[in-house]
């Protein structure tokens, strides 16, 4: 089966116009969504993420790569029929009302909105937006606009959800009615390609990670796998020897307080750690393995020195 | 199917368009200061003969349709040039182009939108020929689909240049380069006592530049029934051709350039 979205080895250089000046949005970038997979692209502002998903709409052309959607390239009508796509900061013609936009994007879609039954209704519903319906789209607040823009991007019941920024502009309860829209859709088998700044959310959500900085990909994988690496595992001991600080447990972070001390050692050495500490006459408490959190190897891939550079 | 939804919802964006009614609202007054000149014929009228009246009346409502015609052009530019960078500059086009729509489908019922809105122009156009017709108590003699099929053209030209221009460059940039060629066009025309432009430059610029005067539905109003000569089929198959032959260059060129380049909110 054809990967939802892949790209390889795909570059985009803006080049103005009369000018040697190039800048390099996005530099030779691979990566695979399969089928039924969240994938989260993150990275900071001017990563290349917009580019990224604006060559994927078929809306900006690579320099150099290839890009496939459900193994047809971007912009094609078939791929085209099973994306589902919500861009930055969306933008409505402001004198519909909530349904003739969704009527106009059904049309857009070849389908006549007479012969769709419920779905326009429903869809308001799902998005909250029922009793909104005379209403036009240009005195809709922010959070409202994102979600028609939500509702649009679910019409037609597309395999693939292309959504950048979901949850900008909706406030906390609006954000998690996003998320748990999300999670349903996810249950459903919907493939879903979503760009967020809301790392904690993300992580809820995300089956597999993509980081981008500066144009380049710096790290791509299983949520679960990139969270795990680089872990830490935190002993809990009555206390810690001075002698142990120098011998087994240098390089251990080790707090101590009332109840005891607690050490954060790197997973591969657990073992002599808590051999030491028993060895040493120390009572083992309990031993959990830390994992960081996706905001942590956010911050770790982008801010390091040299990232991306 | 989705050429009409995207040409009906670029009519009802172009009739809500601040700029749109400001233009017309421009236009009406300036409209409605040039009847007194009529209005002033008609009160005289009881010492004049009919044919005498005729002489006087339809060379004033030429001229008015002239203004109104000349103006329909401009707005035809502009809507069409707007009605295309309001799509990019607001992001709505990335919406639009994301649902399985082609470019050049898109361009398209972006172009159709703004002929329905030429279209009602040209009806209320052709209202207002007949109104003033009868204030000045003159007859009309030329065919109403002359009046109708004529500007139609005309304005296929001009928005069809529009379009093609501000798919390369900002709206007023292109509104003033379509401007500028409707003036140049008046100036080249054959029988155009502009001496300044030289010779060669005149010629080159009449093959190029949007024969109007041919597409001018006004060399029809001027004809008064006792002179009125009825043109052959072929002249005007001819000069409509021409025109949308014209207009379907413009609107070719439009579609590759568009379909070619990167569309981001701008």
């Amino acid at each position: 089966m054809a990967a939802a979205i892949e790209f390889q080895r795909v570059s985009k250089v803006y080049k103005r116009l009369f000018s040697e000046e190039k800048l390099a949005a996005v530099s030779d970038v691979s990566f695979e969504t399969a089928p039924g997979e969240v994938c989260a692209f993150l990275g900071p502002n001017g990563a290349g993420k917009t580019t990224s998903i604006s060559m994927l709409m078929g809306f900006f052309f690579p320099t150099s790569g290839e890009i496939r959607v459900f193994g047809l390239p971007p912009g094609d009508m078939k791929a085209k029929e099973q994306i589902g796509f919500l861009p930055e900061n969306f933008a409505f013609h402001k004198f519909l009302t909530a349904p003739k936009l969704l009527r106009f994007h059904l049309q857009l879609a070849g389908k006549d909105p007479d012969k769709a039954g419920n779905v326009i209704p429903e869809l308001l519903a799902k998005v909250k937006l029922n009793g909104f319906e005379n209403l036009k789209i240009g005195r809709y607040s922010r959070g409202m606009v994102q979600r028609i823009g939500i509702a649009q991007a679910l019409l037609c019941n597309p395999q693939l959800i292309v959504l950048d920024e979901p949850t900008s502009g909706l406030d906390p309860a609006g954000r998690r009615e996003v998320l748990q829209l999300l999670q349903q859709l996810k249950a459903e088998g919907k493939t879903i390609f979503l760009s967020s700044h809301i790392l904690p959310e993300v992580e809820q959500i995300a089956d597999h990670v993509i980081i981008i900085n500066r144009g380049k990909m710096v790290r791509s994988g299983k949520l679960q796998e990139l969270l795990a690496s680089g872990g830490q595992v935190e002993i809990l001991a009555d206390r810690v020897p001075e002698e142990l600080l120098q011998g087994p447990l240098r390089g251990a972070m080790v707090t101590t307080g009332p109840q005891g001390a607690r050490i954060l050692v790197e997973l591969a050495r657990k073992r002599e750690a808590v051999e030491a500490l028993w060895a040493a006459g120390s009572d083992v408490l309990a031993m959990t393995p830390l994992k960081s959190t996706l905001e942590e190897l956010f911050l770790k891939e982008v801010d390091q020195p040299g990232a991306a550079k | 199917m989705k050429i009409r939804a995207i040409a009906m919802n670029t009519f009802s964006g172009l009739v809500r368009n601040k700029i749109i009614i400001l233009f017309c609202a421009g236009c009406i007054c300036i409209l409605l200061l040039m009847l007194t000149s009529l209005m002033a014929i008609r009160a005289v009228r009881s010492g004049q003969n009919a044919e005498g009246m005729q002489m006087m009346v339809l060379p004033l409502i030429g001229q008015m349709m002239t203004f109104i015609s000349g103006f329909g052009s401009l707005l035809a530019a502009w809507s069409a040039a707007d009605a295309v960078s309001a799509e990019m500059r607001s992001g709505t086009v990335l919406a639009v182009l994301a649902r399985p729509v082609r470019r050049w489908e898109f361009l398209l019922g972006k172009f159709l939108g703004v002929q329905l809105l030429m279209f009602v122009f040209v009806l209320i156009m052709l209202g207002l020929n007949y109104l003033l017709a009868w204030i000045g108590g003159a007859t009309i003699a030329t065919s109403p689909w002359i009046l109708i099929v004529y500007p139609m053209t005309r304005y296929m030209i001009y928005s069809a240049l529009g379009v093609l221009f501000v798919t390369m460059m900002h709206p007023i940039i292109a509104f003033c380069i379509v401007l500028v060629m409707m003036i140049a066009t008046g100036l080249v025309a054959p029988g155009s006592t502009a001496t300044f432009i030289p010779d060669w430059l005149k010629t080159g610029l009449f093959y190029i530049l949007p024969s109007s005067n041919l597409l001018s539905e006004t060399r029809f109003l001027t004809i008064t029934r006792a002179t009125l000569r009825a043109a052959l089929w072929s002249d005007h198959v001819t000069a409509l051709v021409y025109g949308l032959d014209y207009a379907l260059v413009c609107f070719v060129l439009a579609a590759w350039i568009f379909h070619s380049r990167s569309l981001s909110r701008d």
